[in-house]
């Protein structure tokens, strides 16, 4: 294991354990750990800062109620992205809010700002079972071992739903790429 | 060739998946078949595009408007960076 992989489940570990007993710095810990990924892809299913932050927050809060069923077996950071995507789920299907990020911040070129907006839009645009593995895999960079236990899919279908969100990706952009490569 | 295993080919290439091996005799392929070409490349764009997105920043102000939220719903929560200096210091009300 990579020494920062291994000093991140340590840390996880530490964390967890001190959580179980009470202490009031465990869930900072935890959320200077994992909050800036869990808003990034909350930020991404949701398309919108305010609805980011709080879906980032009720993840932890999660975290907190559970603290006495939590174990730091590996399986905690997949439960998390878990919870995660459960909210934004929640927040989709109540506020129908499938359209890009418009309130997202980047930084960088104007030419790569549009091309983000196209790219964002095509995603937004996909159903649900494609956007996911995209943005798991694809954005975050996650392992497909990993992303399939979060969605809770075999890896099988997950590679199936991320090679098709491709193909139906390429097809929304058109030719958008090919102008800008 | 079959057209499942043309697809799958293809998606293995773009997600650069195949063994360097193949993946230099598909590229040998697409010379002599345009549309092959065509295919492979759009498809690994695509996978690169995403690759290369920039991350939505994760400003201090999410950090803290995140960090308010969940004290607000009764979490009891510390964190190891230091406040920003307008929590620390109270301003002058008006009036």
């Amino acid at each position: 294991m990579p020494n920062d992989a291994m000093r991140d489940t340590l840390a996880e570990k530490r964390w967890l354990t001190a959580l179980a007993k009470g202490d009031p710095q465990a869930l900072g810990g935890l959320y200077e750990m994992y909050g800036e990924r869990i808003f990034r892809y909350t930020l991404r299913m949701l398309g919108n800062r305010t609805d980011a932050e709080d879906a980032t927050a009720e993840t932890f809060l999660r975290v907190l109620r559970r603290s006495a069923e939590l174990r730091a077996d590996g399986a905690f950071r997949t439960w998390l992205f878990r919870i995660a995507r459960n909210l934004c789920i929640d927040k989709m299907r109540q506020h129908k809010l499938m359209e890009l990020p418009s309130d997202a911040h980047y930084s960088g070129s104007e030419e790569r700002a549009t091309l983000r907006v196209t790219v964002h839009q095509a995603l937004a645009d996909l159903p649900i079972e494609y956007r996911e593995p995209l943005v798991l895999c694809d954005l975050e960079d996650m392992a497909a071992r990993e992303a399939a236990e979060i969605l809770k899919i075999s890896v099988p279908a997950l590679k199936s739903r991320l090679y098709r969100g491709r193909r139906a990706l390429r097809d929304k952009l058109g030719g958008t790429l090919e102008r800008t490569s | 060739m079959n057209n499942v295993l043309y697809n799958k080919l293809v998606d293995l290439y773009a997600g650069r998946e195949l063994p360097a091996e193949l993946e230099e005799q598909m590229e040998l392929a697409a010379e002599q078949d345009a549309a092959l070409k065509r295919e492979m490349s759009s498809m690994r764009n695509v996978v690169d595009t995403l690759h290369q997105m920039d991350s939505p920043e994760y400003t201090e102000e999410s950090y803290q408007r995140i960090l308010m939220k969940l004290y607000a719903r009764g979490a009891e929560i510390q964190t190891q960076s230091p406040e920003p200096s307008h929590f620390q210091y109270h301003l002058p009300l008006q009036g």
